[in-house]
């Protein structure tokens, strides 16, 4: 088992060393379907929508909706932003799920940047909004003494939004790879239990067809022993016989629904809660055009 | 694989990279998908509002003719029933006038029928008289053979006269 970063697929030798990584070329695939889709259902709009319209519409709208009810009406230029950066979170780490590609959110250097991101537009706007005195003398407040302290959390911020995002995603794959190892090496483990005699194999074998054939268990668990017990019974079997050496029959199935949580699930989470506090970032920064004045 | 990352660690080509990517995706969506169909939608909206004013609009307009068209239509009728009326009155008062002159221009018609008749009997009576006198007289000439004065013969004559007035 080895735990790394993006792997490197080669080096451009100019500027000491361009390094292609994995995020790059995930992000460039990203940043293609991304543009080509909008590209694509921007075009050719009419009045009486069809179906792909009514749908682009739709998500249109609830971004926007959304945006706006956690920003304020006043707000409403960020929407292209953060649909931006949440369809380039959530894109980016459902593409590890392909197999080929790593999760471009897995690399700390893509979360720094987009945390580094929102922090600058907040700071500009913050800035632009309340003036730069304002914006220095919020620092002192309440008391001077916490200057220090509200410095270090303006510096939190990205870091903090950074490393959520990249350690969960990079953390679900780090958990998948664990798995992996551990389920080859436990069945490796069973394996060479069962081959060592043919009693095992023989004694598994009747055990797992008598409960799938006489018991006939109604719920999935049971037939989800069953079948594992047949399986053992079969690879113990083949390795007995020196067909096969620890097959890692155990890595069927169990991954899949884990990957239901890591990958699908975290990624959806992460963009999600990454695009919120973006917005809740920005729209601090961006008080409503009443208040801006005060 | 040439190698790889660190697990934990920045590469600042791969940030770079990563915010070309992020600011071309925004720019992208913000001018092929959120302005357009953003536009569409409040187009749409727009159409849509103008559509339903202009309707109802109409409808106001509608009701109100109706209204308009009732209240002439109803005027009208009354108007008629009123010429009508008006018809019969007139009507009614014209055949009085013509009957009431037709009456009285027959009772003056009869009247001065009734007049000339008298007339023409006191012309008759009074010629009969002349006949009378001047046969009388002559008669009696004859019976008393000379002339009487002029005073005689009128005393005579009324008295006949009053004689034959008495008698007839």
């Amino acid at each position: 088992m080895n735990i790394t970063g993006p792997g490197i697929y080669f080096t451009i030798p100019i500027l000491g060393g361009i390094r292609v990584t994995q995020t790059v070329v995930s992000a460039l695939i990203v940043t293609l379907v991304l543009c080509i889709a909008a590209v694509k259902l921007g075009k050719n709009l009419t009045k009486r929508p069809g179906r792909m319209q009514v749908i682009t519409e739709k998500g249109v709208t609830m971004i926007t909706d959304l945006v706006v009810e956690a920003m304020g009406e006043h707000n409403r230029r960020w929407v292209p932003y953060l649909a931006a950066l949440f369809l380039s979170s959530l894109l980016g780490s459902l593409i590890g799920m392909t197999g080929i590609f790593r999760s471009t959110t897995a690399d700390l250097s893509t979360t720094a940047t987009w945390a580094v991101m929102t922090s600058l537009i907040c700071w500009y706007q913050s800035i632009k909004n309340f003036g730069l005195g304002a914006w220095l003398k919020g620092f002192t407040e309440p008391i001077a003494i916490m200057t220090p302290m509200n410095i270090v959390s303006e510096i939190a911020q990205p870091v903090s939004l950074a490393f959520r995002h990249f350690g969960n995603i990079a953390g679900g794959g780090v958990i998948t790879t664990m798995i992996y190892w551990a389920l080859a090496g436990a069945s490796a483990a069973l394996l060479r239990l069962i081959a060592s005699s043919w009693i095992a194999v023989a004694a598994v074998l009747v055990l797992g067809g008598a409960l799938l054939l006489i018991k006939k268990p109604k719920k999935l668990m049971g037939k989800a022993l069953a079948i594992v017990m047949l399986a053992l019974g079969v690879f113990g079997a083949l390795q007995k016989l020196g067909l096969f050496e620890s097959v890692p029959f155990l890595q069927v199935g169990i991954p899949a629904v884990l990957s239901l949580y890591f990958d699908c699930f975290s990624g959806l989470i992460q963009a999600f809660v990454f695009t919120l506090l973006s917005m809740i970032y920005i729209s601090n920064a961006c008080p409503p055009p009443e208040e801006a004045g005060k | 694989m040439e190698g790889f990352e660190n697990f934990i660690g920045l590469n600042p080509w791969t940030a770079l990279f990563m915010l070309c990517n992020l600011v071309i995706v925004f720019l992208v969506f913000k001018k092929f998908l959120f302005k357009p169909v953003q536009k569409m939608i409040d187009d749409r909206q727009q159409e849509i509002d103008t559509l339903y004013a202009e309707g109802e609009a109409k409808r106001l307009e509608a009701e109100r003719l109706h209204a308009d068209y009732s209240a002439q239509l109803a005027g009208a009728r009354e108007e008629s029933a009123r010429m009508l009326r008006e018809a019969n009155a007139s009507a009614q008062q014209q055949r009085e006038q013509i009957l009431r002159e037709a009456k009285a221009d027959a009772a003056a018609l009869k009247e001065k029928a009734n007049a000339d008749i008298a007339l023409e009997k006191k012309k008759a009576l009074n010629d009969v008289k002349d006949d009378i006198s001047s046969l009388a007289l002559d008669i009696a000439e004859q019976v008393v053979g000379k002339n009487l004065s002029g005073a005689d013969q009128n005393a005579l004559v009324e008295e006949f006269l009053r004689d034959m007035g008495d008698l007839s």
